[in-house]
């Protein structure tokens, strides 16, 4: 991790300086050494300032749709933040030619909350980017065997009023701080429908029926485009594990159309409608 | 205890369609209760809040004068959910009213000075108030000479019609009305509010100006003031943020370290200029 | 006088508590806890650092109505809600913590036009207050002259000892209350000393810090620094810090209706939200996640200090501990200069 973070020192140097770059998203020390920040950089000194190490769990593709279009940006990516750079080219959100995707092969990342492990239930299995410009290590192997949607097994094995229990219970606690919605790198709405006030589709007061709303319209609005980096996760400070209900929909999706989404930047995404209708055989 | 988030019943007594678009209505108001009519002490500049169940609550200034008797009055315009029903609602109709709320402007401080009273569009209802306060017969001497100048983008955006023409006619005040964009049947002045004052070119001499209006038009407007010789001190102003409770609690509307629903919405320019410029 | 009652007996306690007034103590939820109200005596744990949330929502719960509504074809009937006050008690409240009711009265009860909710809840509040025996590295408690182990502004103080909980009443009302409480052992002469001896230590513990004089002022004086901009990049504007603070107080109001039934409510509110300044114009005076973040800080640490006299932060982490990207509130306000 050293050497990805003197590599990333040294071409978000360069970028700025040969100005191939006017800005670069990385990461930065924070309040001490397991608790990085996002670094959002645009001077070529303050290339000293990156930093990375296993906690360095954010998905800075979360910015990109922060700077204006035509903005030059280069950006550090591990494995499931390149796919969600690569949703955001496929939805017109960023142009390709606008990026400097600074690729990070890496496994071993850690929660800096908890400090627990990173693996396939909370994300992606993949270890290495599927686009980058830059690669800052070698490739790595990519785990085999391990799939994505393991973690569910346990919650397909439940009856439908178990379920519904299990996911009752669990957003019940929703304070409705909407931080999983804001660390997602693809919840880039100008304005978000639980913020509509014209006409009011989500009360504001979380309630088991509200709360229950709003995250079934999230989850349907990122049907088929998340890309399980469990970012929303992490961000949750009531430790709802949203990744489940996002990985159970991508495994839907991936089934349906043969397709995961933000593996490749010429693929068709797809851009499934679901209906709440069709929402029963997941959440029951 | 009262508990002040709680509205109390008023009926819309009468509904003044104010201008052509009919996007800016005067609602006249009868409370249901003969205590909260008393209780209701309200002094010109403060504001209160206007609640239909169901759709929310939004402040709005008083436009009708404490010298008037058995009503209150509030010129809205059509903005948002709360603003849209009341243009929808018919005379006869029950709301909820919460205040009065707010300072007010200074009548302590305005008292033995000439007022020179600016507005531009709507932003004019509590200057109203102040005017309609100070030219009651009984109040009328505490105040000096009173200049009105008030400005809209077109005859038909102008509020207060009747109003303005008697006030034109009155001989304890100078008033000037002007618009931006006259039309065919408008025979008075033509003008933006700050080139006006200009023109008019009150005296600052023991004056006070009270200004209300779209930030542009306070923008060009001040300027004029201070060449005029107007200091911070003697220059007021009104200002809107985004509401909820009303009384400092909700911690939406500061400016600085000051909470426009109850340290203002009253502000002289010289107590402005120490607030961060966030509005 | 020092009472002390062993562990294996703290459910007997917590029932006993629960009969004096309704019980909110820490519960086990997620990876964490919080506080709750208490329906079962067993879901109560004092094994715990501090909880997610803070304790405000005893006092200021996150959604309340203020009036119940019917809307139908013959007009709109309503009634204002109830303000429900009766007794309260919280168990395990940190010294911190206990701090933040007391910001939140000068608001709420001790100026202007005074909040009939929080007032009404506040008078009938008994707190068990309860030392911390450990520091977390994001606290920074003492830079408000806050120890691990005051009794200010509590009615009682709890300290945990190797197998029991030592408990001292400071006010009348901690002592009936403790009174009230039959299987709660007198402490020995050895239980005196031994709380003072946890008393001291948990004194003695060493939070962060931060030099807080003339602090309002110096933030005052870089409100238009570029600075802003650079402590907020990293932000996501949600709205968890202040969610999670116990002396944040923000709310909206905002009326909700289903099928005709409806409540106007008073809901937690967050300066970090965008739509929080937004005129129905569309005009915003906070457009940018620096100047959020600037209310934020300058709020507490600037313009409360203006008005009330005090900062309106006790130390106690939350913010820190919970910020997804790990804004430390701690360090912006020292860098602020
Ligand atoms: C002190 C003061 C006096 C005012 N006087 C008048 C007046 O005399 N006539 C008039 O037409 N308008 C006045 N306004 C503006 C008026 O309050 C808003 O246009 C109105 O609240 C919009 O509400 P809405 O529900 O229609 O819009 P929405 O966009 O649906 O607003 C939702 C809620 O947000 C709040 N809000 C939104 N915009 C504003 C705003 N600009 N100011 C305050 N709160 C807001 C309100 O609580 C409102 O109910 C005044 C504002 C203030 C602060
Ligand atoms: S981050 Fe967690 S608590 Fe916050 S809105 Fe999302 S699910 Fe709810
Ligand atoms: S919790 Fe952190 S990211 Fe979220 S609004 Fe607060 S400072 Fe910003
Ligand atoms: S600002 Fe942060 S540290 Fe201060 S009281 Fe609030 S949550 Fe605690
Ligand atoms: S203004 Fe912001 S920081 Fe201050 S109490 Fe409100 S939400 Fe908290
Ligand atoms: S409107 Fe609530 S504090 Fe001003």
């Amino acid at each position: 991790m050293i050497q990805i973070e003197k590599r990333l020192r040294e071409e978000a140097k360069r970028l700025l300086e040969t100005k191939e770059a006017a800005v670069v998203l990385a990461f930065g020390r924070g309040f001490d050494e397991e608790h990085p920040m996002p670094l959002i950089l645009r001077k070529p000194s303050d290339a000293e300032k990156i930093v990375f190490n296993e906690y360095c769990t954010f998905n800075m593709a979360r910015h990109l749709t922060e700077f204006p279009p035509g903005t030059k940006i280069a950006v550090a990516v591990k494995a499931a933040d390149s796919r969600a750079v690569t949703v955001l080219i496929q939805e017109g959100k960023v142009k390709r030619e606008d990026l400097i995707i600074l690729g990070i092969p890496v496994a071993g990342m850690k929660d800096f909350r908890s400090g627990t492990a990173i693996d396939a239930t909370t994300t992606g299995p993949a270890v290495n980017p599927v686009l980058y410009d830059i690669l800052l290590a070698d490739l790595l192997p990519e785990p085999k065997d391990v799939s994505p949607y393991d973690v569910l097994a346990e919650i397909e094995a439940m009856s439908p009023d178990d379920r519904w229990g299990f996911w009752s219970a669990e957003f019940s606690r929703c304070i409705r701080c909407y931080a999983c919605r804001k660390a997602c790198p693809l919840c880039y709405c100008e304005t978000c429908f639980v913020d509509q006030a014209k006409p009011r589709w989500s009360e504001k007061s979380p309630s088991a029926s509200s709360n229950m709303m709003f995250h079934l319209t999230r989850f349907y609005h990122l049907a088929g485009r998340c890309i399980d980096c469990g970012s929303c996760s992490r961000a949750c400070p009531m430790d709802i594990p949203l990744y489940l209900f996002h990985k159970k929909v991508s495994k839907e999706c991936e089934e349906m159309f043969d397709q995961a989404a933000g593996m490749c930047v010429d693929a068709k995404p797809v851009m499934v409608d679901f209906k709440v209708e069709d929402s029963d055989d997941i959440l029951l | 205890m009262e508990n002040p988030y709680i509205p109390m019943p008023v009926t819309v007594d009468k509904i003044f369609i104010e201008v052509d678009t009919k996007e800016i209505k005067t609602f006249r108001l009868a409370f249901v209760n003969k205590t909260d009519e008393e209780r209701f002490n309200y002094r010109p500049g403060q504001f209160a809040e206007l609640s239909i169940y169901g759709k929310g609550e939004s402040p709005i200034g008083i436009a009708s004068s404490p010298t008037d008797k058995g009503y209150v009055e509030f010129t809205v315009q059509k903005a948002g959910i709360v603003t849209s029903e009341l243009h929808d609602l018919e005379e006869g109709a029950q709301i909820g009213l919460r205040g009065p709320l707010g300072n007010s402007w200074p009548l302590e401080f305005l008292e033995g000075k000439n007022i020179v009273i600016v507005g531009g569009g709507f932003a004019f209802t509590t200057l109203r108030s102040l005017a309609n306060f100070m030219l009651n017969d009984e109040q009328r001497s505490r105040f000096g000479k009173i200049v009105m100048i008030y400005g809209a983008r077109t005859p038909g955006l102008l509020c207060y019609k009747p109003e303005l023409k008697a006030w034109e006619d009155r001989s304890d005040m100078e008033t000037f009305v002007t618009v931006d964009k006259g039309d065919n049947n408008w025979k008075g002045r033509e003008g933006f509010v700050p080139t006006v004052c200009k023109q008019v070119a009150p005296s600052s001499e023991n004056a006070v100006a009270v200004i209300c209006g779209p930030p542009v038009m306070i923008r060009f407007t001040l300027p004029v003031f201070f060449e005029l010789g107007f200091s911070k001190e003697n220059i007021l102003t009104s200002l809107e943020m985004k509401m909820k409770c009303g009384f400092g609690k909700c911690g939406r509307c500061n400016v600085g370290h000051k909470y426009v629903c109850k340290d203002g919405p009253v502000f002289s320019l010289a107590e402005l200029e120490n607030l961060s410029r966030e509005y | 006088m020092i009472t002390k009652i062993g562990r294996e007996k703290l459910q007997e306690f917590v029932a006993g508590l629960m009969k004096s007034g309704r019980l909110f103590a820490p519960v086990k939820e997620g990876k964490g806890t919080n506080f709750k109200l208490i329906t079962d005596p067993q879901s109560v744990t004092l094994d715990f650092y501090n909880t997610i949330q803070s304790p405000k929502a005893v006092l200021f719960p996150q959604s309340e109505d203020l009036v119940n509504y019917n809307i139908s074809h013959d007009g709109i009937a309503s009634e204002p809600a109830p303000i429900d006050d009766g007794s309260r008690i919280i168990l395990g409240v940190r010294p911190c913590d206990v701090q933040s009711f007391e910001i939140m009265d000068r608001l709420f009860n001790g100026s202007g036009i005074v909040d009939p909710y929080w007032s009404a809840r506040r008078s009938n509040l008994t707190i068990i207050a309860y030392a911390f025996d450990r520091a977390d590295p994001v606290d920074f408690y003492n830079a408000f002259g806050i120890t691990g182990s005051d009794e200010q502004g509590s009615d009682i103080l709890m300290v945990r000892d190797t197998n029991s909980f030592l408990f001292k009443a400071f006010t009348d009302k901690g002592t009936k209350l403790l009174e009230t409480m039959p299987f709660l052992e007198k402490g020995t002469a050895d239980d005196e000393k031994r709380m003072t001896e946890i008393v001291d230590k948990g004194r003695d513990i060493a939070t962060r810090t931060l030099d807080t004089a003339e602090i309002h002022k110096r933030l005052a004086g870089i409100f238009d620094s570029p600075y802003w901009e650079e402590a907020a990049a990293a932000c996501l504007n949600c709205g968890v810090c202040t969610y999670v603070c116990p002396t944040c107080h923000c709310f909206d109001i905002q009326d909700e209706t289903l099928f005709g039934e409806g409540s106007r409510r008073k809901i937690w509110d967050s300066c970090m939200f965008s739509d929080f300044t937004l005129h129905a114009s569309g005009h915003n005076p906070r457009t940018k996640k620096s100047q959020r973040l600037r209310q934020r800080i300058n709020h507490k640490f600037s313009y409360y200090v203006e008005n009330f006299g005090i900062i309106s932060c006790v130390g106690c982490g939350r913010c820190t501990r919970s910020c997804p990207v790990n804004i430390d509130i701690l360090t912006v306000v020292e860098e602020a200069r």
